[in-house]
């Protein structure tokens, strides 16, 4: 274990960072409670509008989103589909893309002039409660996939086993065995999809119509009307559930860290699973198809020429500058959100530093932050700063904001590595950094191109912590949609989509083929 | 026999708890394979860590040929230690990780070529460009000793090496680390929780309990005179149900 005191002076240092990036601003919003009249924000009919609606869309979109999740999950980790790597990278793409781009891809679709309204001769609004609903399922339900597959996939099958030998029949064994193994997990899972939809203002933006929800109220009244007092309140609301989300996945996470290789599940031969992943292949690609058909076509639905012009048209309106500022605040985040997260864990992990535990507290904390609250934070915390406009505090924001989930990856990895590896380099003369570059480092690799993607895709699609922070100069590219959205310029707002996509998507394979390179390596 | 090693009134308190070991006094000599037993906590880690000087004793001394060498570094001791699960490269081949630690101080061709003569030594020359996790139990121990062997340590000291290993495992591998001390005559100290192990491999057992040396003879003089009631509990009792429990098998054959 370490006994220098580098150790010692960089978990202070970190501590410090994290300090002046998370908990300063946070607790800078929570006293500007002070300097407003909270009961008169909370009673008033706009708050309380926003608030049941929040409620009530959010809750319904959780129940569908982890429904139709664990019925994927389920199909694709019990049943045999083919292609199910393909399937399993199809359910995530959503997650490449803005929230307020699913909201867009909605409008596309079904809205007064949209693809399937005209197809089939729809009359019916889109916009309102069903809409954000609808968008919220597509924004979460990559998440509540995800979740659920880790999940299914490290359940042991020898419980079933012993139970069948017994002659317990399914359902009791469904009774007995499945749902004590799910019910904490499922919990923490529904409580994550809940605070991702309820924080999220994207979807209601784009489709809410009169339907608001408080992520809007507060969106619309900081940036409108600069009211950070109904913003501040607001932002205390919303950290409630991501509290509650970031307790429970805590809990349940120190229980799944247990290290034990499970006895996997004989697959079962099954249409059911293929024709669920099929059709859920294709609810997820409409969007994306519509994107390419609204980019592509010149005026859609009055003039179905292919034509590159709303492509040009998006460029002539400095796309290509807020692309290469995306690009830039992306790599920057990667990069010092790297070395951040695996200093971070590394501390936590392989040294016996006291103050560690602090270091693991302050890195996990983002988890319970809301994008948009954090967003909010720093602007009361660094209005008037030289921080203030510049890329500095964008790049910070996205930082913080996803900081957590790398961190987390980074903690179980090196938590996994043989943790005598330094006392080997001590006892034959090599110093703890060479055992970091030379062994620590290459047994991570996979790790560290998983956090680098994470942190890239993430920055180049998030609105939400950046909103209230970015300038004419530092505008990333995502913000650009609510920007076209106001303009009504919706065939742009597909172009902007379809560049993020591309980019996070060709990243994401790229990366995935170095990754298995690298694992056959060993 | 000459001494090698020994310890003077070995101590270690840790921050707010009680003696983890207390007044631990004994000598190795040199070419002798001697295991530490005992159950876990009694403080066989935390002396070993001492000795190779990953961790200082409260007070107490640590002499090897005569020399105080307490506050040394660990890689100034001239002693060399196998850790639990062998804790090898995984990143790099067999070769690498005996060649690494070279490098240091020679030329990458003369590193490589020192280490491969020890792998040939060891037994595995067809195998050095092998990873880790292509080598089998057996081979990955062999690489782990000749990365500690090729420093040229006058001690090497083993950190229960076979915990995690299954039983047919651990039984091949006893064979081998035997073999290989008997090959280079180097002095060894095990830390074992496991008593046949220790007899097996053994030249003395020194038993611990609560951080204070309860015996330090042979295995035979352990099993006929045990010095106090919980050696004679803890080793020869759990020896013996083995024993018997055996027997009636070995005799039906």
């Amino acid at each position: 274990m370490m006994k220098s005191k580098q150790p010692k002076a960089l978990t202070w240092l970190l501590i410090i960072f994290f300090l002046f990036s998370v908990v300063i601003p946070l607790g800078r919003m929570l006293a500007y409670l002070f300097e407003t009249d909270v009961v008169s924000v909370v009673s008033s009919g706009r708050f309380m509008t926003g608030l049941v609606n929040s409620l009530t869309t959010s809750l319904t979109a959780t129940l569908i989103s982890v429904i139709l999740a664990a019925v994927l999950a389920w199909s694709l980790e019990r049943l045999q589909v083919k292609g199910k790597a393909v399937f399993a990278f199809l359910f995530i793409v959503p997650m490449l893309i803005p929230s307020i781009s699913h909201g867009t891809g909605l409008v596309i679709l079904l809205g007064r002039n949209g693809i399937i309204t005209n197809l089939l001769h729809l009359d019916f609004s889109i916009y309102g409660f069903w809409g954000i609903v609808l968008g919220s399922v597509m924004y979460s339900f990559p998440v509540a996939f995800l979740m659920l597959s880790d999940i299914l996939r490290y359940e042991d099958s020898t419980p079933y086993e012993a139970a069948s030998v017994l002659g317990i029949p399914k359902r009791k064994q469904f009774q007995s065995i499945f749902v004590p193994f799910i019910r904490k997990p499922l919990i923490s899972i529904i409580f994550a999809v809940f605070t991702l939809i309820i924080t999220d203002y994207g979807v209601p933006l784009m489709v809410g119509g009169q339907c608001t929800t408080l992520p809007v109220v507060m969106y619309q009244d900081v940036i409108g009307m600069l009211d950070f007092g109904k913003g501040s309140v607001i932002g205390v609301v919303l950290l409630v559930p991501a509290f509650i989300a970031f307790v429970l996945d805590s809990m349940n996470r120190d229980h799944a860290s247990l290290n034990f290789t499970p006895r996997q599940f004989e697959k079962k031969k099954s249409p059911v699973g293929m024709v669920a992943c099929i059709i859920a292949s294709i609810l997820i690609l409409l969007p994306i198809a519509a994107f390419l058909v609204i980019s592509l076509v010149k005026k859609y639905p009055i003039d179905m020429t292919l034509t590159w012009f709303n492509v040009m048209k998006t460029f002539q309106q400095h796309a290509g500058r807020y692309l290469l500022n995306s690009l830039l605040i992306s790599l920057i985040v990667s990069a010092v959100g790297v070395t951040a997260a695996f200093a971070s864990a590394y501390l936590s992990v392989r040294t016996n530093v006291k103050q560690a535990r602090i270091l693991h507290l302050l890195s996990i904390i983002s988890l319970s932050i809301p994008g948009i609250v954090l967003g909010l934070s720093y602007v009361l915390l660094f209005k008037g700063t030289f921080l203030s406009g510049t890329f500095a505090i964008i790049i910070l924001a996205n930082l913080m904001h996803f900081f957590s989930s790398p961190y987390l990856m980074m903690y179980n990895t090196l938590g996994k590595i043989n943790p005598n590896l330094e006392d080997v380099g001590e006892t034959l003369g090599l110093g703890r950094t060479a055992i970091i570059r030379d062994v620590i480092i290459p047994q991570s690799f996979g790790t560290i191109l998983e956090m680098a993607v994470y942190f890239f895709v993430n920055s180049m699609m998030t609105i939400s912590a950046v909103s209230f922070l970015s300038t004419y100069r530092t505008q990333p590219l995502a913000l650009m949609i609510p920007m076209f959205e106001g303009q009504m310029q919706i065939e742009c707002i597909g172009v902007v989509s379809l560049i993020i996509l591309i980019i996070n998507v060709l990243l994401k394979l790229l990366i995935s083929t170095v990754s298995t390179k690298k694992r056959r390596d060993f | 026999m000459n001494e090698i090693l020994r310890t003077v009134d070995l101590c270690k308190q840790f921050d707010n708890s009680c003696d983890v070991l207390n007044d631990v006094s004994f000598n190795v000599d040199k070419g002798e394979f001697l295991s530490i037993l005992g159950p876990s906590g009694c403080g066989k880690t935390t002396l070993l860590r001492i000795l190779i000087g990953l961790l200082p004793p409260t007070s107490g001394k640590v002499i090897k040929l005569g020399q105080d060498i307490t506050a040394l570094k660990p890689s100034q001791r001239g002693m060399g230690i196998v850790f639990q699960n062998y804790a090898l490269f995984e990143n790099m081949s067999a070769l690498d990780n005996v060649s690494y630690a070279l490098r240091l101080h020679s030329s990458r061709e003369t590193a490589n070529r020192m280490a491969e003569e020890m792998l040939e030594l060891v037994g595995l020359s067809e195998e050095k460009y092998k990873k880790p996790a292509k080598l089998s139990g057996g081979q990955q121990q062999r690489v782990a000793i000749a990365r500690t062997l090729v420093t040229n340590p006058d001690v090497m000291l083993f950190d229960e090496p076979m915990s995690a290993l299954d039983v047919d495992t651990r039984l091949s591998l006893r064979g081998e680390l035997k073999n290989l001390q008997k090959k280079f005559g180097t002095t060894m100290i095990y830390i074992t929780h496991d008593q046949e192990e220790a007899f097996a491999l053994s030249d003395r057992i020194l038993v611990m309990d609560k951080g204070v040396i309860q015996q330090i003879d042979t295995p035979v003089n352990i099993i006929d005179h045990p010095a106090n009631d919980y050696v004679e509990r803890f080793v020869k009792k759990n020896i013996q149900i083995k024993i018997d429990s055996l027997l009636p098998f070995s005799r039906k054959k």
